[in-house]
């Protein structure tokens, strides 16, 4: 099992025409998370480092965010926290990681205190990437 | 009170003064007739058998020897055959047992005397043949301890040449005690140190410290030689005169080995330290390959996607395949020991590019100006980035909030400095001397070894070169590798 999901901690969603926000420091990752997303007519931003990404979240209006734990400048899961508190509508987090694996202490943690909602292991199938999309724009629905 | 001998009278003053002698010399003397009867006897022997001179003298020597030891040594025959031939018995050996005493050890001599008598002249060697056992059972000893030693242990005299040579000399030079019996001790050394070891052996005859030194010895059989470590003592005779010297060695083989193994689970120890960057680091590019290769399998897709996907899946096999072979060539690379040219900026680098994903993953600079000049060190290219994995690992740990890591390298007339300092915690200047000791290690209990910079340093030290800390607490720290120039 390569995706976790755990929906009831994150509550607050809008519509699904907001845009998604991927967050990876290498551009060939959000390549390929961004083609995935966009075939199914979904509108996505990326951000290449933590910085950004605190910048895009506080500045525009997202309701999912794939999100990778190492960033140059912060852990995603700062990123992830930083959200949580400073947002008024808190988005959906999925961790997108070749660092931790699925039932890493860390991502449980994670997932329990309510900072993000699931987790992918890279490498994924573009298949586990757009059930965790869908699975999130269902909820938001 | 005893008898004044000077108011002694007698009609003869020989037989008195032989009598005194008799009794005057340790050993027991009879004198025995041809029928084998006691004619006379000295003090010494009535009191070492404690009988009376009135039941000795005149009895058969059947009644003053013990029946065993007259069957034992033969002693009557002997006298007889002395009487008949003529010519004395010299030098025997008798163990003698009084009744009510210890067991006595005698040498006994059969002298025929003029008068048809023979004299049968008894020495108490007991105590001789003890000390002589003893002293064989103590040279036994020594020398069992010298054999049974897997060192070498020889000894020479005052000017180097060889005396005893011990069997792991002989195992580990493959030449045998007689073959280098007498022969001087250089002639069996590595050829530039000949002269060396000479004024080795001349310092010894005034010296009364060890020297310690490594060389080759040479094993002339095989045509080789081998590394040992060695140790001239002066030895001394009782008047602290120098009489020769002893000189112990140590096959390095074993230790160097032990080294090798040292260095290759230091080495794996960085590369779990490593494990988390890299499993990041490939499993990225990995997902780029994997996506892209599901979107080639859909239909519909455009030429110039289809293009673009194959070149993604390309480079991302690449970039995973570079950080693979990175780390293959530093888990292997303790394999190959030969000194040859090095360029010291390629080794930086590489070793860099080895850190930089766990440098990255905590948010780590790592700053290294370019250099453009080639700097060239004799080494082992392998050994020399497992040097600088160490340091920069190290400071990477120093600075689990992030920090920099950076690197100067400065060229001299005859060496290279690289100074390696990061903005981490610092070490307590109490640590500071020990940071190079083999198993200290400021790590919490299961997470380091403790070897990694005493093996540095043994690895530098094998370059020629050196290895300093300098540091303030709260201020970083800074290791300064030292490297001569080719």
């Amino acid at each position: 099992m390569k995706v976790l999901l755990l929906s009831s901690p994150c509550r607050y969603f809008k519509t699904m025409n907001t845009p998604i926000l991927i967050v990876d420091d290498d551009p060939d990752m959000c390549w390929a998370i961004s083609h995935i997303i966009e075939s199914q007519g979904f509108n996505v931003i990326t951000a290449y480092n933590g910085e950004e990404a605190c910048f895009k979240l506080t500045h525009g209006d997202f309701s999912i965010v794939f999100l990778d734990a190492k960033l140059p400048d912060m852990d995603g899961l700062e990123v992830a926290r930083r959200a949580s508190t400073l947002l008024h509508e808190k988005p959906r987090i999925v961790l997108v990681s070749g660092y931790h694996y699925y039932d890493d202490p860390v991502v449980r943690h994670a997932i329990v205190e309510g900072i993000i909602c699931g987790f992918l292991a890279k490498p994924f199938t573009n298949k586990e990437l757009l059930k965790t999309l869908h699975t999130l724009s269902q909820a938001i629905e | 009170m005893p008898d004044n001998p000077f108011k002694k009278k007698s009609k003869n003053h020989f037989e008195l003064l032989y009598n005194m002698l008799l009794d005057a010399i340790p050993s027991s003397v009879l004198m025995v007739d041809e029928k084998l009867h006691v004619v006379s006897v000295n003090q010494n022997f009535l009191l070492k058998s404690q009988r009376s001179n009135a039941n000795t003298v005149g009895r058969p020597l059947s009644e003053v020897f013990p029946t065993v030891i007259l069957e034992n040594t033969g002693l009557e025959e002997r006298i007889r055959n002395v009487f008949r031939s003529g010519s004395p018995v010299n030098g025997q050996k008798m163990t003698y047992r009084a009744p009510g005493v210890p067991i006595r050890i005698y040498y006994y001599s059969i002298l025929p005397i003029p008068t048809n008598q023979i004299m049968l002249l008894m020495e108490d060697v007991t105590e001789q043949v003890r000390l002589s056992e003893e002293v064989r059972r103590v040279e036994r000893h020594l020398a069992s301890v010298v054999e049974s030693a897997s060192d070498i242990v020889l000894s020479t005299d005052i000017e180097g040449r060889i005396l005893t040579w011990n069997s792991a000399a002989e195992k580990l030079s493959g030449l045998s005690s007689h073959e280098v019996h007498g022969r001087y001790f250089f002639e069996f050394c590595d050829t530039t140190q000949k002269q060396p070891v000479r004024l080795i052996f001349m310092r010894m005859k005034n010296s009364n410290e060890s020297h310690t030194t490594e060389f080759h010895l040479l094993t002339p059989n095989n045509g080789g030689s081998i590394l040992i470590s060695w140790v001239f003592s002066p030895m001394k005779d009782d008047y602290g005169q120098t009489v020769g010297t002893v000189v112990v060695g140590r096959d390095l083989a074993e230790r160097r080995k032990l080294e090798l193994q040292l260095r290759q689970s230091q080495k794996l120890t960085a590369l779990g330290v490593m494990a988390g960057g890299i499993a990041h680091e490939i499993r990225n590019p990995l997902a780029v390959c994997s996506s892209a290769a599901q979107f080639l399998l859909e239909d519909n897709i455009t030429a110039e996607f289809h293009k673009e996907c194959s070149k993604k899946i390309q480079a991302n096999i690449q970039k995973a395949s570079a950080i693979i072979e990175n780390l293959l060539r530093f888990a292997r690379s303790s394999l190959d020991t030969e000194m040859v040219e090095v360029e010291l900026n390629a080794v930086l680098k590489e070793t860099i590019d080895l850190v930089a994903n766990q440098a990255k993953v905590q948010k780590i600079q790592i700053l290294l100006p370019m250099q453009k000049k080639y700097i060239l060190v004799s080494g082992v290219s392998g050994l020399l980035q497992q040097v600088f994995m160490n340091i920069f690992l190290n400071a990477i740990n120093a600075m689990p909030e992030g920090g920099v890591l950076r690197i100067v390298v400065d060229t001299f007339e005859d060496r290279v400095v690289v100074r390696i300092s990061d903005t981490g915690i610092g070490i307590p200047s109490g640590e500071l001397d020990k940071i190079f000791d083999p198993f200290h290690t400021s790590s919490p209990v299961g997470q380091g070894t403790g070897l990694g910079l005493s093996i540095c340093y043994s690895i530098i030290q094998q370059h020629l070169g050196s290895i300093q800390a300098e540091s303030r607490y709260g201020e970083g720290a800074t290791i300064i590798v030292t490297l001569p120039l080719l």
